[in-house]
């Protein structure tokens, strides 16, 4: 008990080393470009006054050497300070990446939960019926999705489904004018603009799921319980549930985490195709005009929440395996 | 003059990559990988002579090249007789543009391949070597990248490195995003070397880290790499094409590959004006080729990795 505490207590610190080295990166990063940071940090648009620039360099510090820079960037990010968004002044860059954060968390974490039950169901069944014809086929298809850009998947999508069968809409997460409200036509419009978005984020990363599992499951199936089981006259329904399944479930919580990066990676291009209003879509939107502070927050946030997903699914790892004392 | 050791070694590589080749030569997914990618060689290698075959039996004015102004320009047409594939909307020929685009798309993920397991053998094998405090910095460096969504960091690193969209660019950012699960393998694969024997005898007859790592780790550690490698180019070949269609890649008017002209037919609206064809042809050309290195990919872990192939 007391070495999985220590090695808990590891990855926290861990966790924090690599939370520290991302806001150093984030300063690191735009700092890099040549030139005038002034001019280069805050663009040339007659849209933005002379006080705002003067307001911006004071916040930022821009007129000072870089080591004071490096603490008023430290103080920003300790009190998640961004600044303004360039195109639209006055608003603060996290607000608005926020209100967009919960498109982003409506559609991964919809795409999530089928990802997750079709590829564990896929992968038992496929395991279970190693060799036959499910497995080949699953495969078949899971790599064949896996191969596909999700952009170019999406696009597909839009094209059978909206241009020529006219099922559900292209664009944007509610029919225009509507806002998120808690009533049945609001969630049948929610769920009506939804389901495209959220079948292209889902299909490819099913493969990385149900190969996982199938390998996993596998593995398991070869070992002596399981011939255990077998013989003590169980079920294959019962050997599989009770005890092929438990066992094979430990490598899926390290997928989990490490898959949040590609389902992110995966929304970014998503609600670019299908105009969804999610922190992916602001986020491209922010390289076009060179929307820094959109950018840096973005990153921020999208850090801070892969790194804290990492460090949950590396806890629950510990407490679930005794064997995984330390891992490297 | 080639000397003994040296032709005695030859000789030795030649009959174990024979040797490999008798083994990959059963493997039918690796064989349908490698026909695959030798088609798409093709296609680069001989793009012009292609056009040239194309235009006989079509019977075309002229073999048209990726960046001619053949079609209406401002705006898209539909594929005809002599644009099978339709005119995008600068003018150019979209069947020439996919042929060609073979090019630069093969050309990008074998470059940024090179780049990323370079720096991540090169990272793994100095951190799994050292060991200590040093191992522990290069390890939280390599959870940072490991860590970030991939394209999140693309699209940070696009954006902000100097200079405008080009090729060069685009190799440099999926390289330098790619590297930490390399990185990660090699390690873990030098540390469970470091503790077999032959390594420690070497040290005792007074062999420096440099020659040991050159004579005994890295030869240890390559045959992985490969493997690992080819599943790589896979991943940068899509990461290209995801880099170029937000708008990060090259420029279609001077660079085609399959992932600008995606971008190009998403601005056009293809999917809703009906010019599947400009979406589909070369999607799939990208879906093909990743599938390609993915079986190749596999088929070579099976070879390299003798617990896989007794399942």
């Amino acid at each position: 008990m007391r070495s999985s505490r220590r090695a808990i207590m590891r990855k926290i610190i861990n966790s924090l080393i690599t939370l520290f080295l991302v806001i150093i990166l984030n300063f690191v990063l735009f700092r890099m470009m040549p030139g005038d940071p002034v001019r280069l940090i805050i663009p040339n648009d007659p849209k933005i006054t002379d006080d705002h620039i003067a307001q911006m360099i004071e916040d930022f510090g821009l007129d000072q050497p870089l080591y004071l820079q490096f603490f008023t960037y430290m103080k920003n990010t300790l009190f998640l300070e961004f600044g303004d968004s360039f195109t639209e002044l006055g608003t603060p860059a996290l607000e608005i990446v926020l209100e967009k954060l919960k498109w982003t968390l409506i559609l991964t974490g919809t795409s999530s939960i089928f990802m997750i039950l079709i590829g564990v169901t896929v992968g038992v069944i496929a395991a279970w019926r190693r060799g036959g014809r499910f497995d080949t086929g699953s495969l078949a298809f899971s790599l064949f999705f896996y191969a596909m850009p999700t952009f170019w998947f999406a696009m597909m999508l839009i094209a059978i489904f909206s241009t020529e069968l006219k099922w559900f809409p292209p664009d944007s997460a509610l029919t225009y004018g509507n806002t998120l409200e808690f009533s049945w036509d609001g969630f049948r419009d929610l769920v009506h603009h939804l389901i495209l978005p959220a079948t292209s984020l889902t299909i490819g990363s099913i493969a990385a799921f149900s190969l996982i599992m199938r390998g996993s499951l596998v593995d398991v199936m070869t070992e002596e319980f399981i011939t255990t089981a077998r013989a003590k006259g169980l079920s294959e329904t019962q050997m599989l549930k009770n005890h092929a399944v438990p066992n094979a479930m430990l490598p899926m919580v390290a997928l989990i985490a490490i898959d949040i990066a590609f389902v992110v990676g995966g929304a970014f291009q998503t609600e670019v195709v299908f105009n969804y209003p999610g922190i992916g879509w602001e986020t491209v939107e922010a390289t076009y005009v060179k929307n820094y502070p959109i950018l840096q927050a973005a990153f921020f946030l999208i850090a801070v929440a892969v790194i804290l997903a990492n460090l949950i699914a590396d806890i629950l790892m510990v407490s679930l395996d005794p064997r995984v004392k330390m891992g490297g | 003059m080639i000397s003994e050791p040296t032709k005695e070694k030859l000789l030795l590589l030649k009959k174990k990559t024979l040797e490999t080749w008798k083994v990959f030569r059963h493997n039918r997914m690796g064989m349908l990988g490698l026909t695959i990618l030798m088609a798409f060689v093709a296609m680069a290698v001989f793009a012009p002579q292609m056009m040239l075959i194309l235009k006989a039996i079509a019977g075309w004015e002229s073999a048209y090249g990726p960046f001619d102004v053949v079609g209406p320009e401002g705006m898209a047409a539909a594929p005809s007789s002599d644009h099978w594939l339709g005119t995008d909307r600068r003018g150019f020929d979209i069947l020439a543009r996919t042929i060609y685009g073979a090019r630069v798309s093969l050309e990008i993920g074998l470059v940024a391949t090179v780049v990323s397991m370079g720096l991540g053998s090169f990272v793994g094998l100095m951190s799994g070597f050292w060991g200590g405090w040093r191992d522990e910095i290069l390890m939280r460096v390599t959870d940072v990248f490991l860590v970030i969504p991939w394209l999140v960091l693309m699209i940070v690193f696009a954006t902000l490195l100097p200079g405008g969209p080009s090729v060069e660019k685009v190799i440099l950012v999926i390289g330098i995003t790619g590297w930490s699960s390399t990185a990660r393998i090699v390690r873990a694969q030098v540390l469970s070397l470091k503790q077999r024997a032959f390594i420690e005898r070497a040290r005792s007859i007074g062999a420096g880290d440099y020659y040991i790592v050159r004579k005994h780790v890295f030869p240890n550690v390559f045959p992985l790499v490969f493997a690992n490698s080819i599943l790589t180019i896979a991943l940068s070949i899509l990461s290209e094409s995801t880099l170029s269609f937000i708008g990060l890649g090259p420029s279609p008017k001077a660079v085609v590959t399959w992932g600008n002209m995606l971008e190009d037919a998403f601005l056009a609206e293809a999917m809703f004006n009906g010019l599947y064809l400009w979406i589909i042809v070369p999607g799939m050309c990208i879906v093909l080729i990743v599938l390609a290195f993915t079986f190749l990919g596999y088929a070579l872990d099976e070879i390299f990795n003798p617990k896989l192939r007794k399942r």
